[in-house]
């Protein structure tokens, strides 16, 4: 009785923070979920995508027991197995990247509702009325005001809270319970970068409800030299937007550049499209090296912790923004304006200022007094070589380079004045810095890169934030039945085997016509490149997501966007109910939309619970070779799983043997991998023969162009019937499948999981 | 057959740590023996074989040579497959890495030749970093085989290993050692 007592507080309670009252759509199974509410979902998920976990490490390190051997079946003192181990160490990386997120929201919405008040009312323009798809199908609530993001953010941080208290020493004890755990951060983490961008566009008045966005300046040599120049590294646009506001306000942005590396770029390029945009989280540290960003001002995420040391070594000033990187500096919030900016020009003084207003103005007034008196060129070709002399062979820069090239020969080919070398490894730098801090000599390396460095300016499309209702609704038929044979979303950080590889993804596939979306660096990384008439990816093809289109959805939080179109498909398209009815919406898009993640340079965190929330809402990811260093992937193996689904009209399990999506989160080693894999993960049991016969023939083209020729040997297993079969291979494919024996399977009318594992969402709900 | 020795791997940033790490061999007859006495080999072959030359050749083509010496059966990942072909010499399978890797784990695997899960997988041709990773995962969750590399880099997560080489002529000596050691017997 007590118990059943309990369980009515809490749904009236659940019921009181998502508005039942108001009656915008019946209310699912799940609002605001806990831990154990979808973990039947992921179980169904799991039997078929496995965990497949690759070790980083034979230990474990977290309490005073260990650290304890966990090789050859033998258990920490804890009891937990290696693979478990691995889970849990899984699900800490999530929850670092969903409370990166969920914090930077619950930050960016104190300071918006002090702004505007909490009253404020969420209006993303007039093509964009389901403006919250992942809160309203995860709590159950539909936002209407700033402070309503308050309620799902809130939801957000209790449940990270009780995740987190799962890692713990000597509780959890099941790698797929963990996974599970994972699975829940991964989608809070869609519902936390939801609430952060719907803020920002709401109380930064950001670009909504338009997809031709401007097209603004990218590339280190895209700001003016001759200026004071004010760089942003991070992701949270608290203090970049009062800087903007102040130049503005005291008639000084014409005199002042201000761009930015990394997220905080992305989201000042959206506030005002004169801010310019360096360049992804790879060129952080050659960006500050190359001294020319008068005052450098950080906020939160990806940052380098040794931003002090390095902006002293180019002369730069800096101003950490943000509590949660303060670097040991001194807190200058109540200082005197006139005083700090005193104690930076004259003493070289670096500061923390959490007062947004006053950072804005010390930063400007800090840049306009220094700039004059630093020297801002790029290195020359003779200085470069001049530097490189120094090199000895000696090796040392390769063993510590994360992709694993030989710089040293770069660098000794610029001390002979050739400089091809030391350009193609520049587009295969990461940026850690590892090689010069390694050196025995002390040669700056990444100053000599500067020679192989492009000086072009680009191009990128400025941030649109949500995908148009009114888009979904033109595509959401085409891309169920396959007739648009997928949506390709290139995700992520800016850890690539190349950086050339992404721009030739997006290149590839939106000249297929698939829809291609892209955020954060990688979206800056896409337009580093130019077509032999001169053009970026973002001017060769059109915004919008249709057929075709080139997509920026924004900086990282914007990724809540790309899961929310495929739930606004299911939604809007299909008009499934998504209240609180996660499962239905996650089945829908698994069994019916043809869309696929590709996070090339993946190494964050944040990278790894966005991911994992695309894994549960039915988006498989692929990543680069780099994230194998994850330590999971969720791969199904095709010829020995199970492919069941329900025929939703007929009621009947049906073995498909189709494996369609066949993984779930997947590592290519080579581009030339990702490309065919790419439409082959696009497939779906729901696709009609003319849909299926359009990706096959994607599938088949790109398999034989790098590939080398040939069909792809699984082949046979998505053709279901002679009408699939694309027109322009037909008797190559007809012949291969007579000489195999393959025979005809009847396509499934309704596919889902729905009723093939233990739910309360009834088979019913998938029929629309 | 792993040893307790901390011995450091060449791109130590990536895959540095471990305590049970890979038998170091230098000789190519101590792994012609190791290969001679698997039951079923398997030959797994990276998109860094179609990159480097060694001598005149091509690595695949000493890739080949091996495989051709004891009759391996070989796997070919990501785009290797097509020079295989070029070359007259069809790999017996394709599965890209993580794909291969998936299968070695489960011990009831029949093999790319349907005679059941090999005992020896020997890898080469891959990053280091995904390939120790690879390693990692059969080194924890394959305890049925034992795995070697052929690649001039230590690989601390295989079985057995040749040290990291810096003159490409001893890795070349290697390779045609081993080559000559298994077509002995």
């Amino acid at each position: 009785m007590a118990e059943l007592k309990e369980i009515t507080r809490k749904l009236k309670e659940i019921h009181e923070k998502i508005k039942s009252e108001i009656p915008w759509e019946p209310i699912g199974h799940t609002p605001m979920p806990e831990i154990a509410d979808l973990r039947n979902w992921d179980m169904k998920l799991l039997q078929t995508y496995k965990p497949f976990y690759a070790p980083f490490c034979d230990l474990c390190c977290f309490c005073t027991y260990g650290k304890c051997d966990l090789t050859e079946d033998r258990r920490g003192a804890c009891g937990i197995d290696i693979g478990t181990q691995q889970a849990r160490f899984v699900l800490l990386a999530c929850l670092m990247g969903c409370s990166a997120h969920a914090s930077h929201a619950g930050h960016i919405l104190e300071v918006l509702i002090e702004k505007h008040g909490p009253d404020k009312k969420i209006n993303l323009g007039t093509s964009v009325e389901l403006e919250a798809p992942n809160i309203r199908t995860v709590l159950g609530l539909k936002p209407e005001t700033l402070g309503d993001l308050k309620i799902a953010i809130e939801y957000v941080y209790k449940e990270i809270a009780h995740l987190l208290d799962s890692t713990h020493m000597g509780q959890e004890g099941s790698c797929l319970d963990y996974e599970s755990k994972s699975l829940h951060a991964g989608m809070l983490d869609h519902v936390g970068m939801e609430v952060a961008d719907i803020a920002q566009i709401v109380g930064f008045n950001y670009p909504t409800s338009v997809a031709n966005t401007p097209l603004v300046d990218l590339g280190w040599n895209s700001v003016d030299k001759t200026k004071p120049i004010i760089c942003f590294i991070g992701h949270n646009p608290a203090t970049s937007t009062v800087v903007i506001d102040y130049l503005q306000e005291n008639n000084l942005y014409d005199k002042v550049e201000v761009c930015g590396v990394c997220c905080t770029a992305l989201e000042t390029t959206r506030y005002s499209d004169r801010a310019k945009v360096i360049g992804p989280f790879s060129r952080q540290l050659f960006y500050i090296r190359s001294g020319i960003a008068d005052v450098i001002m950080t906020d939160e995420q990806c940052i380098r912790t040794d931003m002090p040391q390095e902006a002293t070594k180019a002369g730069s000033a800096l101003i950490a923004t943000l509590d949660k990187v303060m670097y040991g500096l001194e807190d200058a919030t109540e200082m005197d304006t006139g005083e700090i900016v005193k104690k930076m020009v004259e003493e070289k003084k670096h500061f923390a200022i959490l007062d947004g207003k006053k950072a804005a103005e010390v930063a400007v007034k800090v840049a306009m007094a220094i700039a004059p008196q630093r020297r801002k060129q790029w290195l020359t070709e003779q200085e470069a070589t001049e530097l490189a002399k120094k090199c000895g062979l000696c090796g040392m820069c390769e063993q510590v380079c994360p992709n694993l090239f030989d710089i040293g020969r770069g660098v000794n080919e610029v001390a002979k004045g050739n400089y091809e070398v030391i350009r193609e490894i520049f587009n295969l730098c990461v940026g850690c810095g590892k090689c010069e801090e390694e050196c025995p000599r002390n040669i700056p390396i990444l100053k000599i890169m500067q020679v192989g460095a492009s000086k072009e300016t680009y191009k990128i499309r400025a941030g649109r934030g949500p995908i148009m209702d009114t888009e979904i609704r033109t595509v959401g038929a085409p891309i169920t039945l396959g007739t648009i044979p997928g949506v390709v979303a290139l995700v992520g950080c800016s850890n690539f085997p190349d950086i050339r590889d992404l721009a030739e993804i997006v290149d590839e596939f939106a000249r297929r016509k698939y829809i291609v979306v892209v955020s954060g660096c990688t979206a800056m990384a896409v337009g580093m490149w130019k077509d032999a008439d001169g053009k970026t990816i973002y001017e060769k093809y059109p915004p919008e997501f249709d057929a075709g289109g080139v997509v920026n959805v924004g900086s990282c939080v914007a990724n809540s966007h790309i899961s929310g179109a495929a739930i606004k498909i299911a939604n809007i398209f299909a008009a499934l109910p998504l209240r609180a009815n996660y499962e239905v919406m996650a089945d829908y898009v698994l069994n019916r939309v043809g869309a696929v993640g590709i996070a090339w340079g993946a190494y964050s965190q944040k990278a790894a619970s966005i991911a994992t929330g695309f894994n549960r809402l039915g988006v498989p990811v692929i990543l680069g070779p780099h994230s194998s260093k994850y330590r999971r992937l969720y791969l199904s193996r095709k010829d020995e799983d199970e492919w069941k689904v329900m025929d939703a009209r007929k009621k009947q399990i049906v073995e498909t043997g189709e494996p369609s999506p066949e993984h779930l989160a997947y590592v290519c080693e080579t581009k030339e991998k990702a490309m065919v894999m790419i439409p082959k993960l696009c497939i779906r049991k729901n696709d009609t023969p003319q849909g299926r016969a359009i990706k096959l023939n994607h599938y088949i083209s790109l398999y034989k162009k790098y590939m080398g020729g040939g069909l792809p040997e699984d082949l046979p297993l998505y053709v279901r019937r002679d009408a699939d079969i694309p027109l322009v291979y037909k008797k190559e494919v007809k012949a291969y499948l007579t000489q195999i024996g393959w025979k005809p399977k009847e396509p499934v009318g309704l596919p889902t999981l729905i009723g093939t594992y233990p739910t309360k969402v009834p088979v019913d709900s998938v029929i629309h | 057959m792993s040893q307790l020795a901390p011995l450091m791997p060449y791109h130590r940033v990536n895959i540095l740590t471990g305590t049970r790490t890979a038998r170091l061999v230098e000789d190519p007859v101590e792994y012609a023996k190791q290969i001679q006495k698997a039951q079923r080999p398997l030959l797994v072959l990276g998109p860094r074989l179609l990159k480097i030359t060694l001598g005149e050749r091509l690595l695949i083509e000493y890739a080949l040579d091996i495989a051709k010496a004891k009759n391996i059966p070989t796997c070919a990942t990501a785009t290797v497959k097509s020079k295989m072909v070029e070359l007259g010499v069809p790999p017996d399978s394709v599965y890209d890495i993580v794909e291969i890797v998936n299968a070695l784990k489960d011990p009831n695997w029949r093999g790319v030749r349907k005679e059941g899960n090999h005992d020896l997988v020997l890898f080469f041709g891959f990053r280091t970093d995904l390939g120790e990773q690879g390693l990692s995962v059969l080194k924890h969750f394959a305890p049925h085989l034992k795995t070697m590399t052929l690649c001039k880099y230590y690989y601390p997560h295989a079985d057995f290993s040749l040290p990291n080489m810096r003159k490409d002529e001893q890795w070349k000596s290697f390779l045609e050692g081993l080559i000559e050691n298994l077509k002995k017997e």
